[in-house]
């Protein structure tokens, strides 16, 4: 609704605020449409689901607070928060760090901009589909490419996805590298700073390191704030990648269990939907508190300037 | 600058993190089925490969055209996905009319009603030609749920070729315990300067593991009453043994295991003739033999002990949904299926050497090359007592098992240590679906 409001100081003008009002509507129903048709039913079937027992095959039966509290002794669940919380917090910081990097670098001004842009973009298309899983799985693989590229200077490596210390990191690894759609981002971000303010920088003698603390960082802080809040959520959800890599067991070892894939084993591979169901709830739950815990935050260290 | 706008769009952000909350409901079953006397239309659904598809699809055909009156439409999945739908499209009241089923799902859909009661239909789908092991395969409670399409036999796949070509005899497989196969094995990986190992996989990552070791103590994975009633010793043996060979250079790397896994049986170490020996279905022998290109033998398992360990296994079922509208249409097709030569001559041994020994007989003759091997394999294996059906609440017990075999084989947990842990964890789901 801010956005309307801004119009309305823009404008000045009751009736075009009114029909803008309604064009907003209308290009929002099919969102309704689709939350109130097919997300928000499921949800609330959902948050009833994790106060039963329920195979899927027979009707629920309630059964209060015993999913939940079975959460507090279920060891794979507390595996499975252990790899999620580590591929986030590692995962993200390195992948945003290396879209602004390069997102810096091509504001510069290379030639071939729009090529290189749509090149580093690719990744974020399609990283978080079956096939990139698939072909992840083979290029760690024992016999795959990066062992091959490693036995050219003598070091003879491992099976990359199948050792359980180094499984986790092979799938940060595909995550850091889908960092095309924050990289997008920071590039819109950064070619609305107004060119004058590095201009009087530098007519004041500020270097590149100093414009670059005292100019570019602290109005690209929105979009950090952005960028960061959307990745936390999506690494949260992170399914196919480690559906695929490891067939669907979180192996090896359980070194890749994440949590929606927990979720989904014992959901489909354990009949076992109520329980899923408060799964998703706690995952929901975890979610909001880390998204409420970084807007709060958010205001001491995100700047708005309007 | 105007950031606001990108606030209100992180905040709705977390809108699409609703997608992570979605869910479904649950099934019945009348008396006497009778056919109708209009055209009925039969969803039937398998996994399996584009080779069993085209198979099947030609016994649709076949089918149709002897049964004008019943239309068939088939789909088919890969494993996963398989049981994915069918729980959801079951829960939706929107199940197949006719399933494949196997062994590690039946008492979790036969116990929750999901299948219909063949018995029922007997005028149209026969069971005679089926002894009472077999049949035994496809009961739940004494309730005849699914009948089996084939059995399977364990036993070791031998890559003759690597053997002659590293100088190894092949060894006497009626006496050889499980010390001689991992002797044999270690003398191929030696004799071949480490270019191959001698055995593909150690035990643990296939729920007839954990059955053949405690079957040779005499034991079983499962009592009558649905139970875990396997040692813990019968699991620390085989786990200490699977280390033993791979410590030893005998067997290939819990990595390598690993990675076997998901490549499939027919991309895997010995599909790609990097080791000679491996575990197997009789039945897989056909795929192995065009994954290699070599020449395959197939022995029995090792053995310790006196108890006869293996067991035929049923390779796969096929099941009448209970939401079926049409049970006697769908008992008719499972009777084309698995009672009528017509059908056989088109599907063969594909889905396992029939069950059905009048079939069997009758494709018999025809049988070449690995098929016949596989066949006449299963002709020498002397099986001890039907192992029990996989109980309700089980159905995962393979990638828990292969978990535990992972954590010791990467020696993140002791046998001993995982074998309670297996047991007690095995039990726990059981229990929890009663």
């Amino acid at each position: 609704m801010s956005s309307i409001s801004e119009l309305r100081r823009l404008r000045g003008s009751q009736r075009d605020t009114r029909q803008q009002n309604k064009a907003a509507l209308f290009f929002l129903l099919p969102w309704f449409v689709g939350l109130f048709g097919i997300t928000l039913g499921p949800m609330l079937a959902s948050l009833y689901l994790s106060f039963t027992k329920y195979n899927l095959l027979q009707p629920p039966q309630f059964s209060g607070l015993d999913n939940w509290t079975r959460m507090l002794h279920d060891d794979r669940l507390h595996k499975s928060l252990e790899v999620t919380f580590t591929y986030v917090l590692v995962s993200v910081p390195l992948q945003l760090a290396l879209a602004l990097g390069l997102a810096l670098l091509l504001d510069k001004g290379v030639r071939g901009l729009a090529f290189y842009r749509s090149v580093f973009y690719l990744p974020s298309l399609i990283g978080g589909s079956v096939a990139i899983a698939v072909l992840w799985r083979t290029v760690f693989g024992t016999d795959g490419l990066v062992n091959k590229a490693l036995a050219l200077v003598g070091i003879h490596g491992q099976g990359w996805v199948s050792e359980p210390g180094t499984a986790l990191s092979t799938l940060i690894v595909l995550n850091v590298w889908t960092f095309g759609s924050p990289m997008v981002i920071f590039l819109a971000g950064l070619r609305q700073i107004p060119a004058s303010l590095y201009e009087a920088a530098s007519v004041d003698g500020a270097g590149r390191w100093r414009q670059f603390r005292n100019i570019t960082l602290p109005l690209l802080t929105p979009i950090i704030f952005f960028n960061l809040v959307l990745q936390i959520i999506h690494a949260f959800q992170t399914f196919t990648q480690a559906f695929v890599v490891s067939g669907g067991t979180g192996g090896p070892a359980d070194s890749t269990l994440f949590y929606s894939l927990y979720l989904y084993q014992r959901g489909f591979g354990q009949f076992d939907m109520g329980y899923a169901s408060a799964l998703a709830w706690l995952l929901l739950l975890i979610v909001g508190v880390f998204t409420a815990v970084n807007f709060w935050a958010s205001k001491y260290w995100v700047f708005y300037d309007d | 600058m105007k950031a606001s706008p990108f606030r209100r769009v992180a905040v709705g952000a977390l809108a699409s993190l609703s997608l992570v909350l979605t869910a479904c409901s649950g099934g019945s079953a009348g008396s006497a089925p009778e056919l109708s006397n209009k055209p009925v239309t039969l969803r039937v659904t398998w996994w399996g490969d584009d080779n069993r598809a085209k198979l099947t699809n030609e016994a649709i055909a076949a089918f149709e055209k002897k049964y004008p009156n019943i239309k068939i439409k088939g789909e088919y999945k890969d494993w996963n996905g398989y049981w994915d739908a069918l729980a959801t499209t079951t829960a939706a009241k929107d199940s197949p009319d006719v399933l494949q089923m196997d062994e590690l799902y039946l008492a979790s859909y036969a116990d929750r009603g999901a299948l219909y009661d063949l018995s029922k239909a007997k005028k149209f789908l026969g069971t005679s030609q089926f002894d009472a092991q077999a049949l035994a395969t496809g009961q739940v409670n004494e309730t005849q749920y699914a009948l089996p399409v084939g059995v399977g036999v364990s036993s070791i796949v031998v890559n003759t070729d690597l053997f002659k070509k590293y100088g190894v005899a092949i060894p006497d497989d009626k006496t050889w315990t499980w010390a001689d196969y991992a002797k044999v094995a270690k003398e191929l990986t030696d004799k071949s300067g480490g270019k191959i190992n001698g055995a593909a996989g150690a035990p643990g990552f296939y729920a007839g593991d954990p059955k053949y070791w405690a079957r040779q103590e005499g034991g079983n994975l499962f009592d009558k009453d649905g139970n875990v009633s396997i040692k813990p010793k019968a699991l620390v043996d085989m786990w200490t043994y699977g280390l033993n060979l791979i410590s030893s250079g005998a067997g290939i790397k819990a990595s390598a295991m690993v990675e076997d896994l998901t490549a499939g049986v027919t991309a895997g170490t010995f599909a790609t003739g990097k080791a000679a020996m491996m575990g197997a279905y009789n039945t897989q022998v056909t795929a192995l033999q065009q994954a290699t290109g070599a020449h395959l033998r197939l022995l029995q398992p090792p053995h310790d002990g006196n108890a006869k360990a293996n067991f035929f296994k049923p390779s796969m079922y096929w099941a009448v949904s209970s939401q079926s509208q049409h049970p006697a249409e769908a008992a008719t097709f499972v009777n084309f299926l698995l009672n009528d030569p017509a059908g056989a001559d088109i599907l063969k041994t594909e889905r396992g050497i029939p069950a059905n020994k009048q079939i069997l007989k009758h494709l018999e003759p025809a049988l070449t090359g690995t098929d016949k091997a596989a066949a006449d394999y299963m002709n020498e294996v002397t099986p001890g007592p039907s192992p029990v059906v996989t109980p309700n609440g089980g159905s995962g017990i393979e990638p828990m098992l292969q978990r535990y075999t992972q954590e010791v084989y990467f020696k993140k947990t002791s046998p001993e240590d995982a074998a309670k842990a297996f047991i007690k964890e095995l039990q726990g789901e059981i229990d929890a679906a009663k």
